[in-house]
């Protein structure tokens, strides 16, 4: 009998992204919160109840048994499927700066591209571990039901969670064993598809090109990502010190929220953006680690695509920050605010550690390197 | 099928070493922004933290030459308010309105308006409108302590000073062409703010002081002036004239002691709405318009005959030479020339030239002028400055219309000799003149004697009397002054005499040119006189523009002059020379 032990390293990791999230959070909506709401701790008390019911979700999910959640498969994407539809359903969508990207009822809202990544995850990681994915039928259903979420997510419009979802499938294909020709041959829909979309949203385009010299449009395209070069640049090393950022005086737009990392850079520095990215990698490369000392193919590829979702989304939320891509809304994992986004999140931790847990203990390490 | 996972573990470490990869471009990336670039970025960041309230500096004082206040600046205050941070729009319109007298809709439209950062309420209001708005305590409204330039005397030196605009800049007059030192370095109020404006709760504030304006002190004497006014006042109430204008100046400094044109504006109430009338009676027309001189102008003639004569020009006429012709009429290339009067039962007979500017005879300076040429009389032209502005401290001076030499006819130089065919400033006559009287020196006038910081004392620039050229000799010059004399003692000048002071002058009418043409019935009289004539000090040049009913200079004109040098005289306590 093997003792059951959770990754402690990982769990640790996760809670420090997410007290961290809660004072940045803090920090960076303090000034709008005061403005809006007339009280500067609203962004955070939503964000606690989220970091609440995420971490008690995370912990339950470590104790059920993982076959449970194998079951779900199939329900995942059904359910996913639904929301993304609902999404466009009136009275239940909810409309923000011209995208549906939101349901809700009453005070509850949530955003369905969350669950759907997942979902498609654990669907992946089921379908993958039954079939010989090296055939190219066996890829056609992940690639399908990827393209359904993909076209579903960008008529959002949501070219963020889009881009997030076609690299998630991409990996998950990977991971399963596609041969590299066949991924040859998705690269020309693709390719194809881009200049459609630069045709029929032609704003993409501006975008596209906004990052490259953000100044030659400074109060359209360009703004938001002067704003949060401003904030970085304003960091240096060392920061201006906790809670003293000027940009967040509702000069950087989504502050809290998709440019949160823009106020850490400034509050706490190169030196504090360091920490995170080290914070990011130990989550990832636990999660690798998870993967590579799994047991059976399906913990592999669960582990390994659970771990590709932070990795994708927190890197795509680094690259925007800094300019590095065309400036895209994507929250930042455990750390922007969002409720919706930290509970799935928390509860993908929640499966990641209870993966773990049936890691053999004694052959770690060796394994982990010659594999 | 183990095999497959086998390729799934390789695989899972090429992704893995893919994200560190890509973490470390990013945060390199991140490296440069925030420690190279970021020197650049937060120096960009800072412009738009901070709004900048300006300070206006105090505009400069103008002083009359003893020191008496002439223009000074009051404080005004200007209402702004940044929309977006007005709080209660309507019942701060309603306080405003109520405050300033103004329109509660339209205040309100101001302080609801998108799309702006600041408006503008009102301009130049007083203190007390001030701090009335000040105890309400409205948010979002701001005041910013502003100049309100004010005039000690109103309507008075009106066209030399000029007028500021509402943001205290020189328009017109000294105003404008003294604006660099009278205007001051404007200093700001640097407040921390958010995205719209709205002030920083903790934020900080920096205070960068204005300095003020120098203080312009002006060769006019305050009393002088105001005697000038209330003459050309009286003048204009007497003769009904289109205008009246008069120049006061020092003779051996080229100092303007008086200058003044009536009607004029009160300069504490522009009629800025009326547009026309403002320019029109803004204009320092002494030196900006020009007109025909007429007999004023025989002084030149009658200098240059006396100056060629003692430099042995053989043309030239002694003082004691008796004109031999003296018909009332000569015909100069078939066009005729009279005199001012019929010379009949002895008129105007054997005049020598002190005789012919006692009679102010045309015929003897038309042969004058024929008789020393067209070079000789171009020669002189130039000398006492006519073509040429004086180079005075204002702008916009004329420097008058002379026929241009290669073209001039006899007719034309004939008539020149009496004043007509050429048209000159007032001041360049009364430059001109001086230089006839006060030893042969042609003066540049000025109108500024200094200009000094007004919290130091120190004087920053110092204008002394400066030397254009020599017009004629000590001697002429005292022959000419003692000649003018006798036209007041005994000729055209008589209305101008103060027994005691040795008053010289010299009266002028001349007909004026409407659009091209002479017009008949319209005169311009004057009269420019000057003493003590054995050393002249004071000049002074009386102009009365298309006088009502008398046109003749030594009428309309002359008593004037004699008005201002009897006010002159009791003033500076002058004793009689006699």
């Amino acid at each position: 009998m093997i003792k059951k032990r959770i990754d402690c390293v990982l769990l640790s990791a996760v809670l420090v992204l997410v007290v961290l999230g809660l004072v940045f959070v803090y920090s960076a909506s303090m000034y709008s919160a005061e403005l809006t709401y007339g009280n500067k701790y609203f962004f955070l008390f939503k964000q606690l109840i989220g970091a609440i019911i995420g971490i008690v979700v995370m912990l339950l999910v470590t104790r059920i048994s993982i076959d449970f959640i194998k079951k779900l498969w199939i329900a995942g994407v059904a359910v996913s499927v639904v929301l993304l539809v609902l999404v466009f359903v009136p009275g239940i969508s909810i409309e923000n700066y011209g995208a549906k990207r939101w349901i809700g009822f009453g005070s509850f809202s949530m955003q369905p591209s969350e669950i759907a990544k997942f979902a498609y995850v654990l669907f992946c990681a089921v379908y993958m571990s039954k079939t010989d994915t090296a055939k190219l039928r066996y890829c056609l259903l992940p690639i399908g039901i990827g393209i359904v979420f993909c076209g579903l997510i960008i008529a959002e419009p949501n070219m963020s969670i889009t881009m997030c979802m076609a690299m998630l499938m991409i990996i998950m294909l990977y991971l399963g064993g596609m041969k590299w020709k066949y991924f040859l041959l998705m690269l020309i829909p693709i390719a194809l598809a881009v200049p459609v979309l630069i045709f029929l949203e032609p704003y993409r385009l501006q975008r596209l090109l906004a990052f490259l010299d953000p100044w030659a449009s400074p109060k359209d395209e360009g703004y938001q990502l002067i704003q949060s070069l401003y904030a970085l640049g304003g960091g240096g090393w060392f920061g201006v010190g906790l809670f003293n950022s000027r940009q967040k005086y509702r000069f950087l737009p989504f502050a809290e929220s998709d440019f949160v990392f823009s106020v850490i850079g400034e509050e706490t520095g190169l030196f504090g953006c360091l920490f995170i990215f080290v914070l990011y990698l130990i989550v990832i490369l636990r999660g690798v680690r998870i993967a590579v000392n799994s047991q059976d193919k399906f913990s592999c590829y669960l582990a390994g695509g659970i771990s590709a979702v932070v990795a994708v989304q927190s890197l795509l939320n680094f690259a925007v920050v800094t300019g590095s891509i065309p400036p895209t809304g994507l929250p930042l994992p455990f750390i922007s605010y969002g409720g919706t986004s930290l509970v799935v999140f928390l509860t993908a931790m929640g499966v990641l550690l209870n993966l773990s847990a049936n890691v053999y203990q004694n052959n770690l390490g060796v394994k982990w390197w010659i594999t | 099928m183990q095999h497959d996972y086998y390729t799934s573990k390789k695989r899972l470490l090429t992704l893995i070493v893919a994200a560190i990869f890509l973490f470390l471009v990013i945060f390199l990336r991140l490296a440069y922004i925030q420690v190279i670039w970021g020197k650049e970025l937060q120096a960009k960041a800072g412009n738009q933290w901070q709004r900048d309230l300006p300070i206006k500096a105090y505009r400069g004082d103008i002083t009359d030459t003893n020191g008496n206040l002439i223009a000074t600046t009051e404080t005004g205050y200007g209402v702004y308010a940044r929309p977006k941070s007005v709080v209660d729009a309507e019942s701060c319109a309603k306080a405003l309105a109520e405050i300033l007298d103004m329109d509660y809709a339209k205040l309100l439209e101001k302080l609801t308006k998108k799309g702006v950062s600041e408006v503008t309420i009102k301009r130049q209001i007083d203190s007390a409108q001030a701090s009335e708005i000040r105890s309400r305590n409205l948010h979002g409204v701001y005041l910013a302590a502003e100049g309100l330039r004010s005039y000690v005397y109103g309507d008075f030196l009106s066209q030399v000073l000029g007028f500021v605009s509402y943001d205290g800049v020189g328009q017109t007059g000294l105003e404008a062409y003294y604006d660099k030192y009278l205007q001051g370095i404007n200093g700001e109020l640097l407040t921390e703010t958010d995205l719209v404006g709205s002030e920083l709760a903790d934020g900080s504030m920096s205070y960068v002081p204005a300095i003020n304006g120098l203080t312009v002190t002006l060769t006019i004497d305050a009393v002088i002036q105001t005697i000038v006014e209330n003459v050309l006042q009286l003048a204009m109430y007497q003769q009904k004239p289109q205008a009246a204008r008069c120049i006061v100046l020092d003779v051996t400094t080229g100092e303007i002691l008086a200058m003044a044109s009536k009607p004029s504006v009160d300069l504490n109430n522009l009629p800025r709405d009326n547009l026309e009338y403002l320019m029109k009676y803004s204009k320092n027309t002494l030196l900006t318009d020009v007109y025909e001189p007429g007999s004023t102008f025989k002084v030149l003639t009658a200098a240059a005959c006396l100056e060629e004569y003692r430099r042995g020009n053989p043309k030239a006429f002694s003082a004691e030479h008796i004109f031999g012709n003296s018909s009332g009429i000569r015909i100069i290339d078939g066009s005729k020339i009279s005199c001012w009067t019929k010379h009949a039962n002895g008129k105007h007979s054997n005049q020598n030239l002190s005789d012919a500017l006692n009679n102010s005879c045309n015929p003897i300076f038309t042969d004058i002028a024929l008789s020393l040429g067209k070079s000789t009389m171009y020669e002189y032209l130039d000398k006492f400055g006519y073509g040429s502005v004086t180079g005075i401290d204002f702008s916009g001076e004329q420097a008058g219309i002379l026929v241009p030499k290669t073209s001039v006819t006899n007719g034309d130089l004939a008539r020149i000799g009496f004043g007509q065919t050429i048209a000159v400033t007032a001041l360049q006559l009364c430059m001109a003149t001086a230089s006839a009287v006060n030893g042969g020196l042609l003066m540049q006038p000025y109108l500024v004697k200094e200009i000094s910081d007004p919290t130091t004392g120190k004087v920053v620039k110092r204008f002394s009397p400066t030397v254009v050229n020599r017009t004629v000799s000590a001697e002429t010059s005292a022959q000419i002054a003692s000649m003018l004399k006798r036209v007041v003692d005994e000729g055209g000048g008589k209305n101008a005499k103060i027994e005691g002071y040795q008053v010289g002058g010299k009266t002028g009418t001349a007909q004026k040119f409407v659009d091209g043409a002479l017009a008949t019935g319209k005169y311009v009289s004057s009269f420019i006189g000057f003493f003590p004539a054995s050393s002249p000090k004071y000049l002074a040049l009386m102009i009365v523009d298309e006088p009502e009913g008398q046109s003749y200079g030594s009428i309309v004109a002359a008593p004037y002059a004699a008005l201002v040098f009897q006010e002159i005289i009791n003033y500076k306590n002058i004793s009689p020379l006699e």
